[in-house]
């Protein structure tokens, strides 16, 4: 009554959990780590398989005749081109074209869809829902999540699951048994790298993860938590619910907000879609006139950053987990942008960020500069912007 | 013994006349305080009714007491300590409870075991509320202009209003003029659908006023709740150390080492005018005192009718005073307790005990208990917002003893028949049976018992009406309505007489603005 | 056939905006779901000889649409009196010539008989300045352009002419409660009833809400004063003379044409569909139904952004009226003019508490005209949404306490009923299109009115469709029968 809820998985992550650094999440308490370093869980991630309990996402069915209006005509994707058994990854709008929020629709069916969020969106569907013959239902707390992400996740999978998963494409899903156990599969996740999340009922939890963890034994399976997850996601290019943006109904002031075209997301606005959607006249012109910011990738210059360090007699000094602290980004000596994360890349050996930049600096190949502190000095160190994601390995949509 | 000369004289030493002093004093003015009762803080004000019990008798949480009012008085240097009040809980008939807690998730969660739908538009509504308190937060702090008038100050002040209310999106605009106008109950029903989250939402909204949640204009005290929210760190909601009695406290100490004189147990007779200004005060043992600059901190009817003859008013001014609606709604019940009282709906000792209990299970419970109000009658089943304030300090109470105080609306002044000792008795009879449903021990626990009427109130505290906040916060009677059409800016028709409380913009609360805005006048015609 | 205009409902601000569109040389065809045109202003037959007013006693168009669309409209009656019922028997007659009426209350204060003059131009006043401020589009905070800031400062020049003094009084009892508002002027119990009642005519607040000085004053204007002003022929006949100068302006009325939807696309408005399926295409489409109706049925939620429909589903609309219409033989007894059955404030003030919790009042509000035989009684409150009972089952329980209730008062009436014809909310809402039954298409509280009518920034009548527009009651200038509404539309669709 008086504490945070605990997913179906607790009884096993909080015994793996070596440091019991828990995390909030959505009021769940989730591990941020198992291990002592974050090293073995990151490389599982890029070089085996690692196991995430993402349990805490947000999850609704959305059922009825509507379903598929109903979602055409809040996101801005063109949800009734969607085949079944297909998953889209979307953002979501207020009127003014402002992000709410960004989450996965999976179609399972012609009129029943899952949508996953990372804020209670239950309000904002029945407000969009209104005349529409449609049912909504919450089953964050009834489906429990698993997220299986790394080269030898199809491997592992392949072992437990009913029917081999070779031919499940890039944000398809299937469903299918593990362990005898019912569950949906989807192939995708917030690694950018191959990987599967595995949807079953919370009372099908722990023999769901103990099938896996047995399965994966051989492979190198890991569980992971959120901490060397984060580190991946800004590899991939996947940005955060407020920490990369704010949500439009969460913002204090209007210069908090974005647009989907702002996060680099342009391309899931299918502006030649039919009808109304929310936030479509803004966007619209946006579109037209184009957007003032941009989210885009820095990857700072190691040799100019060695220079810095190397004026006070230090080599670099880059904490190994991603930052959520905003940092600065300048050109001229003027602030142009604010990097909202920044990690060590282990797999690329570079110092990268996320980072909101002002037209015209946002262009790939322009010269930045973004703060780092050395010694207790804020300087800057140069940094190019790229094109995300930093990193797809070819074997991600494969 | 100083000499009876003084740079200015304020009347009342609840805290918005120690504030005034206060400032004043910071400025380099001579200062006296004239406190009718042997004790100060007005309605802010701690007793020990009962050897070893101490009750904030009349005000019990401090919510709104302006941050830079604490910065500049230095309070904390003083003694204010503003301790946590984390939670509110509503018992309910049912023998369940909804329970609202200083952690988001954890108070997501218990909404969310009521509606789901509700849990989620609770967080909206606390962001949208949390947003329109911002943006009138400027409005409070603010001396109303005089929209009538062409002088320049006042053009200038509506100039500044315009520019403000521009500088805002149109959103919150219009969020404002519908928060200004609309009932509590219509603005909780377009959010809401759990009885007990509205009742108790709307609840804050009646607080110190005669009406009921379904009647317009009751929406916009809500906002003073998110008021705190948006002090971010500075948390000025709270219970204060030692009782409200502790705030005035330290601004009397504060008051003091600036210089100020603080007389207490001298009740003013008149307020001397000479040449058609404000000279002086005479007290009602006979005693002149002598100043060019007179400051009333009592409520507006004591002020203009009392305290100065009605010929050195204007008689359309007086009238607007006469009509001044200052009825009293509310009462106390402050009772010493041997035990905490056990609730059915959470059993022993916990964390409900340490926050605001309230006994608001749906707004028909609390407009059907101003229906009976609105004739003349105490409520049957009165609104109860309760707490133990020696769960929070335990200096309140003996150890293992408690002292609880409940806030009950509504009381009207004007009871059919008159208010007496049967009466008071009668409506203290039916606050503890009310409690009784929800902590079936409580009368088993009670050592001892203090009941308020408004009556009370205007009798001990002074306030004409009985009412909390020296008149009611209606639509008609707020910014630049207070406490009379174009005289909202602390000055009045009798030159060097000013006026600097509840009664004054931004009205009641243990804010200290009204007192910290009268003075701020005094000194910009004093330059 | 491709028209210019469509207007969806044949009431008078839906006819009134036809008029003045076709004026302009607009092709206009109005859309009524009745088989007969009029809306709210009909003169309808419940039986041989049995012809009444059915929803309003009395109406006024407002001067300048008489005028400017050239109406033959029957002169109203002048000079009736208001008289108000009170317990003992005794009675208050206002009489509309002033030195009367003055007689009259003096007989309960001669202080209030002194003022009632003062009053009455008071208020007189007041209604000019709600008129002024009915003509003026409101601009949209914060951002209006220079063009929608003249009126506007038009508009606060004509509410400094009032005096700084007046100004405050009429802006301050606006948000004053009529118990409030009265009692700054009067001390007789019957005089500030029988004026208190005038506030909560037609609306779901009691006599002590707050904003009952707004009504008051808004109904004030629309009756132009305490009583009616009975049409001769009803009211029926303005809807005919309306009717009249469309044709011979070339617009055309068709009834029993139900709009099932409108036609959007592109966020546009196409034209409509109406019940039958028949679709008829306009280059523009004017709603004169209520704003609820209008977005939720007739253009849809799924045409509209998500904020927007929330506040439209948050519109209050309370019915609270029922109108019983007696037949009587002859000897029903009760007085020429308008009868107030409100013998005081607190009397009208429980009869409101019953609505708060969807209950019909047990000793309700009345007010009784008669038309020879015909008695038609407005009875308040009978709330849409009642609690405990159906409306099936309540309509005969209205039916007898409006008969037994006046009976109390004037003996001998219910000796002489002899048919009754009885409309309740639900009616209002299945027969006359009215949501809810609210006669004002949106309760006239002080967050509905002004800039926040319909919708908070929506009071100009555009909405998020383009080429789409409302006009009815609902929208600024509206509620009560005025043909601001309509008429200020008109303006806006042809500026």
């Amino acid at each position: 009554m008086f504490e945070l809820k605990r997913t179906p998985f607790h009884e096993r992550t909080s015994r793996l959990s070596l440091p019991q650094n828990w995390r909030r999440w959505a009021g769940y308490l989730v591990a941020g780590s198992y291990d002592l370093v974050l090293d073995r869980e990151y490389w599982a991630i890029r070089d085996a398989a690692a196991l995430i309990d993402i349990t805490p996402l947000m999850k609704y069915v959305i059922e009825g005749p509507d379903a598929a209006r109903l979602l055409h005509r809040m996101t801005p994707r063109d949800v009734l081109k969607m085949a079944v058994g297909q998953v889209f990854y979307t953002g979501w709008c207020d009127d003014d074209g402002k992000l709410l929020d960004d989450g996965t629709i999976s179609r399972l069916s012609e009129t029943k869809f899952r949508l996953t969020s990372a804020e209670p969106s239950l309000r904002w569907l029945a407000m969009n829902a209104v005349g529409m013959d449609v049912t909504i239902t919450e089953v964050t707390d009834q489906v429990a999540a698993l997220s299986l992400q790394g080269p030898k996740s199809r491997a592992i999978l392949n072992r437990v699951c009913a029917r081999p998963l070779d031919k499940l494409k890039f944000f398809r899903l299937t469903e299918t048994r593990l362990a005898g156990k019912p569950v949906t599969i989807s192939r995708t996740g917030y690694t950018g790298d191959l990987g599967y999340e595995i949807w079953m009922d919370a009372g099908d939890a722990l023999a769901v993860w103990d099938a896996l963890i047995e399965a994966g034994r051989d492979y190198g399976i890991v569980p992971c938590g959120i901490l060397a997850m984060d580190m991946a996601r800004v590899e991939a290019g996947l940005f955060m619910i407020d920490v990369d943006y704010t949500a439009a109904n969460h913002a204090w002031i209007a210069g908090q907000k974005s647009t989907p075209f702002e996060m680099s997301l342009g391309w899931t606005v299918a502006l030649d879609k039919p009808g109304y959607f929310v936030g479509r006249r803004a966007l619209e012109r946006e579109h037209k006139e184009g957007s003032a910011w941009k989210l885009i990738g820095l990857e700072v210059d190691w040799q100019g950053l060695e220079q810095l360090y190397a004026r006070v007699g230090l080599p670099p000094q880059i904490p190994g987990m991603a930052m959520r602290g905003s940092l600065p980004v300048m050109h001229a000596g003027k602030q142009v942008g604010y990097a909202s994360t920044s990690t060590w890349s282990p797999v690329l050996k570079k110092y990268i960020a996320l980072a909101h930049v002002q037209r015209p600096h946002y262009e790939p190949g322009t010269a930045l500069q973004m703060e780092v502190t050395v010694e207790h000095h804020r300087l800057h160190a140069p940094a190019t912007v790229v094109k995300l994601p930093f990193y797809e390995p070819e074997w991600k949509k494969k | 013994m100083s000499s009876n000369q003084y740079d200015a004289i304020v009347i009342g030493a609840g805290h918005n006349g120690l504030v005034a002093a206060a400032y004043l004093a910071r400025a380099g003015k001579k200062v006296v305080v004239l406190e009718r009762r042997e004790v100060v803080g007005g309605a802010a004000m701690t007793e020990e009714i009962f050897p070893g019990y101490r009750f904030t008798e009349f005000s019990y949480v401090v919510s709104l007491l302006r941050p830079e009012i604490i910065r500049d008085l230095e309070l904390p240097r003083h003694g204010l300590k503003i301790l946590p009040l984390p939670s509110t809980v509503t018992p309910l008939a049912n023998g369940d409870y909804l329970g609202s807690w200083d952690d988001h998730d954890l108070t997501r969660q218990e909404v969310y075991r009521h509606s789901p739908k509700d849990a989620e538009a609770y967080d909206e509504y606390s962001r949208v509320m949390a947003r329109a308190a911002k943006a009138i937060k400027p409005v409070i702090g603010m001396v109303p202009p005089d929209p009538s008038s062409l002088s320049p100050r006042d053009l200038l002040g509506l100039l500044k209003l315009g520019r403000y209310a521009k500088s805002l999106s149109e959103k919150e605009l219009y969020r404002i003029a519908k928060l200004v106008t609309q009932s509590s109950a219509d603005l909780l029903d377009e959010w809401f659908e759990f009885d007990a989250l509205k009742g108790t939402k709307s609840a804050s909204g009646i607080i110190g006023t005669f009406l009921g949640p379904r009647s317009p204009g009751t929406a916009y005290v809500l906002l003073h709740h998110y008021m705190g929210e948006i002090d971010g760190a500075f948390r000025a909601w709270g219970f204060a150390k030692n009782g409200t009695g502790g705030v005035s406290a330290a601004i009397a100490s504060s008051a003091r080492a600036l210089g100020v004189e603080i007389r207490t147990n001298a009740p003013v007779e008149k307020v001397i005018v000479k040449g058609g200004v404000a000279a002086g005060v005479a007290l009602q043992n006979g005693d002149e005192l002598q100043a060019k600059i007179v400051l009333s901190a009592a409520d507006p009817k004591r002020t203009f009718l009392q305290f100065v003859d009605d010929k050195h008013l204007p008689g359309e001014f007086t009238d607007a005073v006469r009509k001044f609606r200052v009825r009293g709604s509310s009462g106390k019940v402050n009772i010493a307790l041997n035990a905490l009282p056990n609730f059915t709906c959470l059993p022993g000792e916990g964390p409900l005990h340490r926050g605001a209990i309230s006994i608001s299970p749906s707004i028909d419970y609390i407009e059907r208990a101003y229906d009976e109000a609105k004739y003349g009658a105490f409520s049957k089943n009165p609104y109860i917002d309760m707490i133990i304030p020696s769960m929070i300090d335990r200096d309140m109470a003996p150890p293992g003893h408690h002292v609880m105080s409940c806030f009950v609306q509504y009381a009207p002044y004007d009871i059919e028949g008159g208010w007496d000792d049967a009466r008071r008795e009668a409506f203290g009879e039916t606050v503890i049976s009310t409690i009784e449903q929800y902590a079936p021990n409580i009368r088993s626990c009670i050592v001892g018992k203090q009941v308020i009427t408004p009556k009370d109130i205007e009798r001990i505290a002074g306030i004409t009406g009985g009412n909390i906040f020296h008149g009611e916060l209606l639509l008609h009677q707020l910014f630049f309505f207070r406490p009379a059409p174009q005289w909202a800016d602390f000055r009045t028709p009798l030159p060097g007489y000013y006026f600097g409380a509840a009664g004054a913009h931004p009205g009641g609360g243990v804010m200290g603005a009204p007192g910290k805005l009268a003075a701020e006048a005094i000194l910009e015609d004093r330059k | 056939m491709a028209w210019d205009v469509i207007l969806i409902g044949a009431g008078h601000n839906g006819l009134v905006a036809a008029n003045y569109l076709a004026k302009a040389g607009r092709k206009v065809l109005v859309l009524e779901r009745r088989n007969i045109p009029g809306g709210q202003l009909v003169t309808e037959s419940f039986g041989e000889g049995f012809s009444v007013d059915a929803l309003h006693a009395s109406a006024q168009l407002r001067p300048d649409i008489v005028a400017d669309l050239g109406l033959r409209i029957e002169a109203s009656r002048a000079g009736a009196a208001y008289t108000c019922l009170l317990d003992g028997g005794k009675r208050l007659v206002i009489d509309a010539d002033p030195a009367r009426a003055r007689a009259a209350i003096a007989e309960f204060s001669a202080r209030d008989a002194e003022r009632w003059p003062e009053f009455v131009a008071f208020m007189d006043r007041a209604a000019a300045f709600l008129d002024a401020t009915y003509r003026t589009a409101m601009p949209r905070l914060p951002h209006f352009a220079l063009r929608e800031g003249l009126p506007l400062a038009g508009l606060l020049w004509k509410l400094r002419r009032l005096g700084g003094r007046d100004m405050f009084r009429v802006v301050r009892a606006m948000s004053m409660s009529a118990e409030e508002f009265t009692g700054d002027w009067f001390e007789s119990a019957a005089l500030r009833a029988a004026v208190s009642a005038l506030a909560i005519h037609g609306v779901t607040l009691g006599p002590m809400s707050a904003g009952t000085g707004f009504t008051l004053m808004h109904n004030w204007l629309n009756r132009g004063g305490l009583a009616h002003r009975p049409i001769a022929g009803g009211v029926g006949t303005i809807t005919a003379a309306l009717i009249d100068a469309l044709k011979s302006r070339g617009g055309e009325v068709r009834t029993a044409a139900e709009v099932r939807n409108v036609m959007i696309d592109g966020q546009r408005a196409r034209g409509v569909r109406l019940a039958s399926g028949e679709e008829i295409a306009a280059s523009c489409v004017i709603s004169a139904a209520d704003p609820r109706h209008t977005f939720l049925q007739l253009v849809g939620a799924a045409e509209l952004p998500p904020e927007f429909v929330w506040q439209a589903q948050s519109i209050k609309l309370r019915g609270c009226v029922a109108k019983v219409h007696v037949e009587a033989d002859g000897r029903h007894g009760l007085p020429e003019g308008t009868l107030a059955l409100a013998p005081s404030i607190r009397y009208l003030e429980r009869a409101y508490d019953a609505a708060k919790y969807g209950e019909i009042s047990a000793q309700p509000y009345l007010e009784v005209t008669t038309s020879g035989n015909v008695v038609s009684i407005h009875f308040q409150f009978a709330p849409y949404a009642l609690r405990h009972v159906d409306w099936e089952a309540a309509r005969a329980v209205v039916e007898q306490r409006a008969i037994d209730t006046l009976d109390a008062y004037c003996p001998g009436f219910k000796a002489a009923v002899a048919r009754v014809h009885t409309i309740t909310p639900r009616d209002l809402e299945s027969d006359y299109g009215l949501s809810e039954g609210d006669l004002n298409h949106g309760q006239l509280i002080l967050d509905q009115i002004f800039f926040m009518r319909p919708l908070p920034g929506w009071s100009k009548h555009a909405t998020p469709i383009d080429g789409f527009y409302l006009c009815g009651g609902g929208v600024h200038g509206g509620g009560g029968i005025s043909g601001a509404s309509g008429r200020n539309a008109a303006k806006v669709l042809l500026s």
